[in-house]
């Protein structure tokens, strides 16, 4: 994978940041998934859970690292093969994380079609919402750059 | 005498019991979650699996039509290390004993 760099819109993305942080927050002690870890063996469980806390804590670092004083410069994002995966997992871990915290009054349906009320949301459910879409579509980018012959969503 | 041989008959049958449940089949089972998207399941199981273009949309679809989709089987350790990998990825993976 080559190095991609990606101009974003500061008026649209610098808004969405709060929100993503306080997820990313949420995130340092809570999985984003349901765990689920095989059999009844407490230190596995144990273990398991912090390995994946690490792994999730540091993947969602690197994403809202990206978001520094050269973002505010200059609009701009970059992605190489040092980044790719943990943003793209990163980028899953607040998806499900907005979705737990803010959306799910929303409905799974409408999210998935995109017919959401947004007049009628409180500002903080819609900004989730847009940071909710602003990484899937980080994602599809991601995902694309990496494989072209994955069909989009 | 009697007793000794008695209690190495049972410590064999023990061990041939373990071993034979560690050598029973798990599945790896991915449920469908609301939230990720088509084209990044693809991507993960490409990824973990080496599944190719065709296998992995294959799976996808049923996790998102049918609910869930059994994606690997075979020993319980290798089931593990999977379903911890789905983990690392954010998918919603268990494991399920091919007896259950």
């Amino acid at each position: 994978m080559k190095r991609i760099e990606v101009k974003l819109n500061l008026d649209m993305v610098a808004p969405l940041l709060d929100v993503m942080k306080a997820a990313g927050d949420d995130l340092g002690h809570l999985l984003a998934i349901g765990l689920t870890v095989p059999g009844d063996d407490a230190d596995l469980k144990d273990g398991w859970e912090s390995e994946l806390l690490a792994g999730q804590s540091g993947d969602i670092r690197q994403l809202i690292g990206m978001f520094d004083r050269d973002f505010f410069a200059t609009g701009s994002i970059a992605f190489d093969p040092t980044n790719c995966e943990p943003i793209l997992r990163a980028c899953s871990a607040l998806r499900l994380r907005l979705r737990e915290a803010y959306l799910k009054q929303v409905g799974d349906e409408s999210l998935e079609s995109n017919e959401v009320p947004l007049a009628e949301m409180p500002e903080e459910q819609r900004k989730a919402y847009a940071a909710y879409i602003f990484l899937a579509t980080l994602q599809e980018l991601l995902v694309h750059h990496l494989d072209p012959n994955v069909p989009e969503d | 005498m009697r007793v000794t041989e008695a209690s190495s008959r049972e410590s064999t049958q023990q061990a041939t019991a373990t071993e034979t449940k560690l050598q029973d089949v798990w599945r790896v089972v991915v449920l469908n979650d609301p939230v990720n998207l088509m084209s990044y399941v693809v991507m993960v199981f490409k990824k973990v699996f080496g599944f190719d273009e065709t296998k992995a949309r294959q799976h996808m679809l049923e996790v998102h039509e049918q609910g869930r989709s059994v994606v690997w089987s075979g020993l319980r350790e290798q089931a593990e290390a999977y379903v911890f990998t789905l983990h690392q990825w954010h998918l919603n993976a268990v494991l399920e004993s091919d007896k259950s």
